[in-house]
């Protein structure tokens, strides 16, 4: 957009500049009269203005049939300033003498007499009858922003069931009868955990006599760490997360993953939701903080560029991001329409957008590291005891600083003169590195001027190994280029590099550095031997690190350890010690990153500012931290540090003053069990979105969860047990007719599969499901590793393929070559309900993919090892293992006239494309 | 028929979702609004492409979009610039101290190729496209572009989808949820990438956002077939076929017991129509019958230059899908994934004109060669092309190098075939083309018009999505009525 022009147009619209726009004496004079507003302006608003700015429309945000609105002002600011109509933008609007804005633009215009009557009136103080206009709408006034009162049930029978059953009564519908045993178990296992169950539970199931043997089940789905898998899966989509930073380059994001596990485990562990959406908002004031992973789990663009304009339009789009997820997944009102202007529906102000702004102002994308737990700890301590044991020993040994001694390596140019020698080769030992694997950009080998190290002068160059990456190459320490793109890391912390050159010659001199451009100062080789000789393995040190002063950069300035001018086996005994505590600070630095997780940066911010217009090049008025000044005061303020604005959002989100978390996510959890909520715009329940199917149903659950002290699985244990969620799927035409989608429940209603699922279940049939819970995740597909990271699908699948596709590596902008399809977000846009497409594609996929086909042939070895070579065995297992169900009489025959004239894995590859496996029923 | 759906009948109908939620706002707010309510497509599950109307008739019914990735620019195609020649080499006035994208600017630096006017209209096109610029006549240009963004994956997000973040439905996944396909034996939306790889943004460039899946782009090309449309490899014909009629009979058996579910018989029939997709995507991406005098008019015979060779092949594939009733049809000309930064695309920040003497001749006999067959074949009468890219660039070369930056403020793309006017040209840049100076323009307006070309009101061709009534065009954009035929 021309946001340039746009800025120039607003500041000619600031209201004290107005005066100055025209000129003052060209407005035609007051009327000299008193005005009746009713009887002489209000008839002049309907004529010329009500069109574009009433209850149709409001252009510019500007509404002038109500009294509030039209003194109040639009996005431009007030158009009336009672008392002065010299002032007031409105009036030189009207007059026709501003050049840019003229009202009305088309059609009547106002003239002399009448522009006058409307001065006059605002010079009189611009007095608006109450009984003339329409009403202002008190947006409070809405059904999901009252008090809940516990709703009593009106049958005596399981509250849930007597809610619905009134409203299937109201349309002449009834409940369906109990499903079967056998659909009731494969619906619970693929509703609450995405998989279904084993043959053997689904028998032990069917054959249970006891009264309790339903109840029962539904307490060991839920107590099953499966559980937490699936439903996480839920709540990912909701809060957009991924494991790459989207746009241009997409990058992995490699530490996003614990708070994956960590809302499993909260699942789980049934973490109280209130305490759950505590921990996502101000989990480090609290003391779990991996959920605050919540707050950056969006897309992040991490091309910043060289305009300003740009970095400052991408921090405001990230706050956004978090403004706007935060509004939608706890409170379901949209938050993020406020960024522009006043919400058009809802008590928002574009003040409350920036309130909320200035909670999160101070949270930045990165990782963090985190308090290692217990384990950890206890590892890191005897690591760290180890250390210091090593560092008391090795102490004799540190070379004596300065005096005497050689400059310091650095980063950006060293030079190792000495004595002439005659050498084919030249090797180069790293012993000691500042950080991780060292860098070498350039290796110079000097007789004279002249550099013979390089590969155009014939030299050649070798490793004891590289570090495998497109910018560094073996190549690199001698093409004559400098700078860390053109450069070379060895393997491992210590290494070798080694240039044969390509004659002996007589050498004096060795140059080389770790980034002559100066940019990188990491990966500094500072303990290092320089040998030569004629023939390979034929060394004699030249020169080395032993005689240079410690090297200083910041935090890295270690102790320099010499172990020249000593006995031989006190210099092994030295060496060894020296060995042992740099492996030993390894391992500590190893389990230091293994707290990383992407949870975000906290600094405190500087004030929040007003953007016009949601124009980050038009900051305004400083804006005090808060939340939604409509619903609640947070008692904040600018001095409130940033975590204390975090937990004062989230402690009222979850307070007993705030009806809406409750009631948004008691509908998110209706929804995935029957297909859609209550409320079927899950993440709206502000003005604009539905209202519930059953308003007391979903009170009566919201307050029952509270009650329950905010248990989710408690609250599904209830639902579970109800006859509405345990009644049968089957269809029928009269109830069809009248409510086609089941949206009152006269039936299970019954839909495909997610993506996850549908790939656990194949898994899950050919028996090779690997259960292996949390930590990172598996890849679906090949990255080639450029700047902008290209995602290509794999070919081959290995076992550590079939994890559940919860642990898969959610890539941004990138479907998963089989399953993604199927409507699988890719976690750019949070997703409070799939779609649910049915595509040729999908089919395509299922049929031919090399991963539905090696699992066909999985699942037909399967058979054979668990059936034998019997065709009707196999299929009465195939049928138990994907359907839960043995095949009947028609089918058996028909399964095994088929593999005879065809194959197994054909017949197992039909199985896993069947409709009833992909359904929950 | 009138597509206006009846609301009631809509709300009772939200069970496959194919249609987007009811308007929620309209449960409380009867009456208000009315013209500009939602039009909500009316879709049958079991055959989402099936064609259905637009809202009002119009003369374009399918899109060929030909997208230039990387940044292609206006100064060196076709925004003709005199002022920038004379002043070659001085300082632009009003640049000092600016910085864009990549830094500061050098001087303003004219193009490498000379302009010649073309055809009867007599409009300015460089030499680095002399087979497009002899086409001129049929094109309507504009040159007064604006972008949002400088950077070139939001750049690309912006111009296919509309927003500048990812995950929004891109043009064609609108079009398509709107229109269906003329043809429902191959996708109704077909995205073609480069021989070289994929654009920036990569597959948001026809990713369906939030719209059902069923009307994403589905992306192959001539070398690149679609991804497991063949049967599996030691998979017979035969076994294969009889595989799918067991599958179908344990299908039907299955929906015995679920009479009257839509969303069982959908998947159904969708493997019916895999099975033709099966059949005519190879027939269509089977170039061996086209004739060799085909084949050398669009440069894929090019021994000496494989890449242009591929592009052309990819632009009969247009043509191809095109004359069978494909809906939208999105080639990409240049791509990220093989070296980026002006190497395979048109981002030439640091050596422009080595970099576009490559890409010129890649595009220009290939794209010029499907405009003139589409005319030739009657196609343009009914296809609306689209030549677009996702900014424009600097008039100055950047400092202490020997290319252009990118430049958002102003920017080339140019319309052809049904509904607009020929030989045309609308907005202009500065004197030295960097900013849009005359008859500014947005992207948004840019997609209101392509939306109305189509006979689609795009403030009524929405979605509802976490609380927005999304659209194409954001809360913007105005249609171009100067250009419509």
């Amino acid at each position: 957009m021309n946001g340039r022009a746009h800025s120039l147009l607003i500041v000619g619209l600031t209201a004290n500049l107005w005066a100055f726009a025209i000129d003052l004496e060209e407005l035609p004079p007051p009327a000299n009269q008193v005005v009746d507003f009713k009887k002489e302006i209000w008839p002049l608003f309907q004529k010329h203005c009500v069109k574009c700015h009433g209850p149709d429309q409001q252009k510019s945000g500007y509404r002038i049939d109500i009294a509030e609105l039209a003194l109040e002002g639009g996005e431009m600011g007030e158009a009336i300033i009672p008392g002065n109509s010299a002032k007031s933008p409105m009036i030189h609007f009207i007059s026709g003498l501003d050049e840019e804005i003229v009202m009305p633009p088309k059609g009547d215009p106002f003239n002399a007499k009448t522009v006058g009557l409307i001065r006059a009136w605002i010079d009189q103080g611009a007095d608006w009858p109450e009984d003339v206009g329409a009403k202002a709408v008190d947006r409070m006034d809405h059904w999901a922003f009252k008090k809940i009162t516990w709703p009593v049930s009106p049958r005596f029978m399981h509250p849930i069931d007597a809610f619905v059953k009134v409203r299937l009564e109201s349309k002449g519908l009834e409940f369906n009868p109990r499903a079967d045993k056998r659909t009731l178990i494969r619906r619970l296992y693929l509703v609450m955990h995405g998989l279904p169950p084993s043959p053997e539970e689904v028998e032990a199931f069917v054959n249970n006599p006891q009264r309790d043997a339903y109840s029962k089940l539904v307490d060991k789905v839920l107590a099953s760490p499966r559980y937490g898998e699936r439903w996480a899966t839920h709540w990912l989509d909701l809060v957009r997360f991924g494991e790459s930073h989207g746009f241009e380059t997409n990058r992995e994001r490699i530490h996003a993953w614990p708070y994956r596990d960590w809302v499993i485990r909260a699942l789980n562990e049934d973490k109280p939701y209130n305490q759950f959406v505590r921990e996502q908002l101000a989990g480090d004031a609290l003391g779990d903080p991996i959920g605050t992973g919540f707050l950056v789990a969006g897309p992040h663009d991490i091309v910043k560029g060289q305009s300003p304009e740009l970095g400052r339009m991408q921090r405001a789009n990230e706050l956004d991001d978090m403004i706007n997820t935060t509004g939608t997944v706890f409170l379901g009102l949209t938050t993020g329409c406020a960024r522009c202007h006043n919400h058009k529906f809802d008590p928002i102000s574009q003040q409350d957008y920036y309130a909320l702004k200035g909670i999160f102002e101070g949270v930045k994308h990165a990782d963090r590291n985190l308090p290692p737990n217990d384990d950890t700890k206890a590892k890191m301590a005897n690591l760290q005891k180890r250390v210091g044991e090593l560092k008391a020993q090795l102490a004799k040994f540190i070379a004596p600083a300065g005096q005497g001694k050689r400059p310091a390596v650095t980063a950006q140019h060293n030079i190792d003169p000495f004595p002439a020698v005659e050498a084919r080769f030249v090797r180069f030992t790293i012993t000691r590195s500042t950080s991780s694997q060292p860098c070498i950009d350039e290796l110079e080998i000097f007789s004279g001027d002249k550099n013979l190290a390089l590969a155009s002068q014939g030299a050649k160059a070798s490793s004891g190994g590289d570090f495998k990456h497109p910018l560094h190459k073996l190549a690199h320490i001698n093409d004559g280029q400098y700078g860390n793109t053109k450069s070379w890391i060895a393997a491992g912390h210590t290494g070798w590099v080694q240039i044969e050159l390509a004659a002996p010659a007589r050498i004096d001199r060795i140059e080389w550095a770790r980034d002559r451009q100066g940019k990188y100062g990491d990966r500094v080789p500072i303990g290092y031997r320089i040998e030569a000789g004629l023939k390979e393995g034929k060394w004699k040190t030249i020169t080395s690190s032993a005689d240079r002063q410690p090297f200083k950069s910041g935090q890295s300035a270690k102790p320099v350890y010499a172990f020249d001018n000593l006995p031989k086996a006190e210099t092994e005994r030295g060496q060894q010690l020296l060995a042992e505590l740099q492996e030993t600070e390894q391992q500590l630095k190893i389990l230091h990153n293994s707290t990383k997780a992407y949870v975000g940066t906290f600094a405190q911010p500087g004030p929040t500012r007003l953007f016009y217009r949601g124009d980050p090049e038009s900051p305004r008025d400083a804006i005090t931290p808060g939340a939604l000044a409509k619903f609640v005061s947070l008692k904040i303020d600018a001095k409130t540090s940033e975590q204390k604005r975090r937990l004062a959002l989230a402690d009222w989100i979850v307070s007993d003053t705030n009806p809406l978390a409750r009631r948004v996510i008691v509908n998110r959890i209706w929804q995935h069990h029957f297909g859609a909520g209550l409320v079927d715009t899950p993440n709206d329940f502000g003005r604009n979105g539905v209202a519930p199917t059953h308003p007391q149903l979903l009170d009566w659950l919201a307050s029952t969860f509270v009650s329950d002290g905010w248990s989710l699985k408690k609250l599904h244990r209830r639902i579970l047990l109800t006859q509405t969620w345990q009644q049968s799927s089957r269809p029928h035409a009269k109830a069809l007719k009248i409510d086609a989608a089941s949206r009152l429940l006269w039936r299970f209603p019954t839909r495909r599969l997610e993506a996850e699922a549908i790939r656990d279940s194949m898994l899950h049939a050919s028996g090779v499901l690997d259960l292996k819970m949390g930590g990172p995740g598996f890849s679906g597909f090949e990255v080639q590793m450029e700047n902008v990271r290209h995602f290509f699908p794999k070919k081959n699948y290995s076992p550590a393929d079939w994890r559940r596709m919860v642990y898969m590596t959610k890539v941004r902008q990138e479907q998963e070559s089989v399953f993604g399809a199927f409507d699988c977000p890719d976690a750019s846009q949070g997703v409070p309900k799939r779609s649910r497409s049915t595509t040729p594609l999908q089919a395509l996929n299922l049929l031919n993919s090399s991963f539905v086909m090696q699992q066909a042939g999985l699942f037909a070895k399967r058979l054979q090892t668990d059936a034998g070579a019997v065709p009707q065995k196999q299929i009465t297992r195939a049928f138990t293992l994907c359907f839960n169900r043995p095949p009947n009489d028609s089918e058996l025959m028909d399964a095994t006239a088929f593999i005879k004239a065809e194959s197994l894995p054909a017949f197992t590859r039909a199985m896993l494309n069947a409709n009833e496996f992909l359904f929950v029923p | 028929m009138n597509p206006l759906l009846n609301r009631r009948q809509f709300l009772s109908n939200t069970g496959q979702g194919l249609g987007g939620i009811a308007l929620a706002s309209l449960l409380g707010r009867e009456g208000a609004l009315a013209k500009e309510d939602p039009i909500r497509p009316k879709i049958d599950p079991t055959k989402p492409f099936a064609p259905r109307d637009g809202h009002f008739p119009a003369k374009a019914k399918k899109v060929l979009v030909i997208f230039c990735s990387g940044a292609c620019s206006q100064l060196d195609t076709f925004d003709y610039k005199p002022e920038l020649i004379k002043r070659h080499g001085q300082p632009m006035p009003g640049a000092e101290g600016l910085k864009t994208f990549q830094g500061d600017q050098g001087n303003l630096t004219k193009s490498p190729w000379k302009f010649k006017p073309r055809g009867q209209s007599g409009k300015m096109v460089s030499e680095l496209v002399p087979q497009l610029g002899e086409l001129a006549d049929e094109m309507c240009f504009i040159h007064s572009l604006t972008g949002k963004t400088n950077t070139h994956g939001p750049g690309e997000n912006f111009m296919s989808t509309g927003y500048t973040l990812d995950g929004f439905p891109s043009m064609g996944a609108w079009v398509t949820w709107a229109l269906g396909s003329a043809n429902d034996e191959l996708p109704a939306y077909v995205a073609i990438p480069d021989p070289r790889g994929t654009p920036q943004s990569s597959i948001n460039n026809w990713g369906p956002g939030f719209l059902p899946a069923a009307f994403q782009g589905t992306d192959f090309n001539a070398s690149k077939p679609l991804r497991n449309l063949t049967r599996p490899a030691g998979v017979s014909a035969k076994s294969d076929l009889a595989t799918r009629s067991f599958l179908q009979r344990l299908n039907e058996r299955h929906l015995e017991k679920f009479p009257g579910d839509t969303e069982l018989a959908a998947r159904i029939s969708s493997y019916q129509l895999a099975a033709r997709m099966q059949l005519s995507v190879p027939e269509v991406t089977d170039l061996s019958t086209e004739k060799a005098s085909t084949l050398k008019a669009y440069g894929a015979d090019d021994a000496t230059n494989p890449i242009k060779a591929g592009f052309a092949k990819n632009c009969i594939l247009a043509r191809r899908l095109l004359e069978k009733g494909v809906r939208f049809v999105q080639l990409f000309n240049g791509a990220y994934q093989t070296g980026g930064e002006g190497v395979s695309n048109w981002d030439g920040h640091k050596v422009l004109h080595q970099q576009y003497a490559k890409h010129g001749p890649v595009l220009d006999q290939p794209a010029a060669a499907l405009l003139r067959d589409l005319k030739q074949r009657g196609l343009l009468k009914d296809t609306l092309v689209v030549w677009c890219t996702e900014f424009g660039r600097m008039p100055t070369f950047q400092k202490g190098a020997s290319g252009r930056d990118h430049n958002p403020e102003g920017f080339t793309a140019w319309l052809a075939g049904a509904g607009v006017k020929r030989g045309h040209t609308y907005g202009a840049t500065d004197a030295f083309g960097w900013k849009a100076e005359k008859d500014v323009a947005t992207v948004y307006d840019f997609h209101a018009t392509i939306l109305h070309l189509l006979g689609l009101n795009h403030k009524r061709l929405t979605y509802y999505h976490n609380g927005f009534e999304r659209r194409l065009t954001d809360v913007h954009g105005h249609v171009i009525e100067d250009i419509l035929a």
